[in-house]
């Protein structure tokens, strides 16, 4: 049990990774508010970004730019960093492209609950 | 010249239809050069995708690999144009060719305005681009990207009707795809994590050599995977976006979406199986057995959901899921047979449903009437789409001389070989049900009175089109010589690496 809380304690940022995780993946699940749900979408994504980057650093690592540090330090892996730059790139795209479309929504339906807006649907198709 | 371009051509069938897709809208007011355009690298890409699977044949199974910026591979990206690769291609050109066809001079009324079809045709290039980059990626990050570039101009492509609804079921579909996206990427940063490489090759030997060391990394890795792109194929529990998305898309649209996109994210899936975990790993992890029962649960609830369906573009967006089911099974069944099936049946399955929406998609615009009941007697009156139709049908059914049939043959004889007698059967019954449900609406259409209006057939263009996709269907199942030959030699590749 020690062991294990040992390891969660000098792993806290998988620790965080995971529990954002889980946040973001219960608040688009179970929010029926379109806002709320992409907030669940971003955070899910915030907690992969985070574990990536965490799993390329390394504790006292220098950054990776040749002749600036002294030659004996490790350098981090730069590599994950990189690709979460594009990850935030796409996320923030996937986001834009969400809000056009709350914005489409509301202005057709008046309200940005998912609920409410299959229920006025199927009011229209009935009649 | 002429050399330097065919050395390049894995990477220019990506790049041209992303790089025109960034150029059409300049020339958004004129609508002819916008189409031509668009058709014209559709030529182009069939005929690359061609030239690239006859040296890939001659080559006898050595890929063209190809590396961007002459990094070689732990390093840099490559591109793998082999066996798999060229087939996807292949399909992915032949197919979106016949649609942008269907599409010429017909948008306009779905989409709206011209600088919206103009934007209709962007988003239809970038998914063609992304597809044709996901056939020959061969590095993990890749995957990712182009995944996320076919997610937002699937969903774009959803969005493209000005009408509440789409953008009600391009949202849901944006967040269910994004859901699914995610974990991708969480599965990929497991992997990166474990093995170090992004490359698949170098990745799969490392993963052979250290997963017992890491066993519940791997299965957190296989899981994300297998969920993130379950999601976005729609494999049957996770199907729900579906229906809406590919029903209220315009025509060629849900032609495209339902017969490509689905597609790629399956092939992405296969590679990720066969080529980075391998059929090794996969049998130790058991995954092939989820595979086949996922994919047998999917065949039937899928076939039983479209049955109940009245509305016809929804009922083949179900039987979309349905058919889904036959490719997931596939996968699960590791043997040359059940993988050559399960190639070839994605191939068949990608021209039969596009022929299915857009002859759907013309009756809609001639009629009006979306629910099956009330297309009686259409048969008559639009003889071209409606025999397009029933070609279809019958393809999708496995009725023999067209190109259902081969595939499921092959999967059949991989389920046997495989000792599986549940997915035999379900195979079966998923053909009776099929039947069930798509035979209806031809005897409605040919053999039932209809009402005295006058529907027509649609133009030229469209007509070219779903001829070309209906012979296509009838070649590829009277004589599919080197397609056969092309899925057989992918299927021995994805095996034999281990």
């Amino acid at each position: 049990m020690k062991v294990l809380l040992e390891k969660l304690l000098v792993n806290y940022p998988y620790v965080a990774a995971v529990i954002l995780f889980m946040i973001g993946a219960l608040t688009v699940l179970t929010r029926s508010n379109l806002f709320k749900k992409l907030l669940g979408i971003n955070i899910m994504e915030s907690a992969i970004f985070l574990m990536f980057v965490a799993g390329g650093n390394i504790r006292g690592g220098a950054a990776p730019i040749l002749g600036e540090v002294n030659p004996k330090s490790v350098y981090i892996n730069p590599l994950p960093s990189a690709l979460m730059l594009t990850g935030i790139v796409v996320s923030v795209s996937v986001t834009a492209f969400a809000l056009a479309l709350i914005v489409r929504l509301y202005k057709s339906y008046g309200t940005t609950d998912a609920r409410r807006i299959s229920q006025l649907r199927d009011e229209v198709t009935e009649r | 010249m002429i050399a330097s371009i065919t050395a390049n051509l894995p990477v220019f069938v990506v790049i041209a239809p992303l790089f025109v897709a960034f150029v059409l809208p300049t020339f958004a007011r004129r609508m002819r050069l916008v189409e031509g355009l668009v058709i014209f690298v559709e030529t182009l890409g069939l005929v690359g995708a061609g030239y690239l699977a006859s040296i890939v044949l001659r080559q006898k199974g050595i890929p063209i690999i190809y590396q961007l910026g002459g990094w070689p591979a732990p390093w840099g990206i490559e591109l793998e144009a082999g066996s798999l690769g060229v087939f996807f291609l292949l399909v992915i050109s032949g197919v979106s060719l016949p649609v942008s066809l269907f599409a010429k001079g017909n948008l306009t009324e779905e989409v709206g305005s011209k600088e919206r079809v103009a934007r209709f045709y962007v988003l239809y290039l970038l998914l063609g681009g992304a597809l044709a980059g996901m056939a020959v990626t061969n590095d993990l990050f890749n995957v990712f990207v182009l995944v996320e570039v076919a997610t937002l101009s699937c969903c774009g492509l959803v969005s493209a009707r000005n009408h509440p609804r789409a953008a009600e079921a391009a949202f849901t579909y944006l967040i269910m795809a994004t859901l699914g996206s995610t974990l991708v990427l969480g599965g990929i940063g497991f992997l990166y994590m474990v093995t170090g490489h992004l490359n698949m090759g170098f990745a799969s030997q490392e993963l052979g050599r250290i997963w017992q060391d890491y066993p519940h990394v791997v299965w957190m890795a296989v899981s994300f995977i297998l969920v993130g792109f379950g999601v976005k194929s729609a494999i049957f529990p996770l199907h729900v976006w579906l229906p809406d998305a590919h029903s209220t898309a315009p025509s060629p649209a849900s032609a495209i979406l339902s017969g490509l996109a689905v597609k790629g994210y399956l092939i992405c899936l296969l590679k990720f199986l066969y080529s980075v975990f391998g059929p090794e790993l996969m049998q130790k992890f058991a995954v092939h057995r989820i595979l086949a029962l996922v994919g047998a649960v999917a065949i039937i609830a899928g076939s039983v959901l479209a049955l109940t369906q009245e509305e016809l573009k929804r009922r083949l967006a179900y039987s979309t899921v349905a058919q889904v089911g036959y490719i997931i099974l596939g996968f699960g069944l590791v043997n040359t047979k059940g993988l050559t099936g399960t190639l070839f049946y994605l191939a068949s399955h990608a021209v039969i449903k596009s022929t299915l929406f857009l002859a759907a998609g013309a009756m809609l615009a001639a009629t009006g009437k979306k629910n099956v009941r009330e297309l009686a007697g259409v048969g008559r009156k639009m003889p071209i789409t409606m025999a397009a139709f029933t070609v279809g049908s019958l393809g999708l059914i496995g009725i023999p001389l067209f190109s259902g049939f081969i595939g499921k043959w092959y999967l059949l004889l991989g389920s046997l070989e495989a000792g599986n007698i549940l997915s035999v059967a379900v195979i079966i019954a998923g053909s009776v049900l099929c039947a069930a449900y798509l035979l209806p609406v031809i005897r409605g259409a040919y053999f039932e009175p209809g009402p005295e209006e006058d529907w027509k057939d649609p133009g030229l263009p469209q007509k070219i089109a779903l001829i070309l996709l209906v012979a296509a269907i009838v070649i590829l199942g009277v004589v599919p010589g080197p397609f056969l030959e092309l899925a057989k030699r992918a299927a021995a590749e994805l095996l034999a690496l281990q």
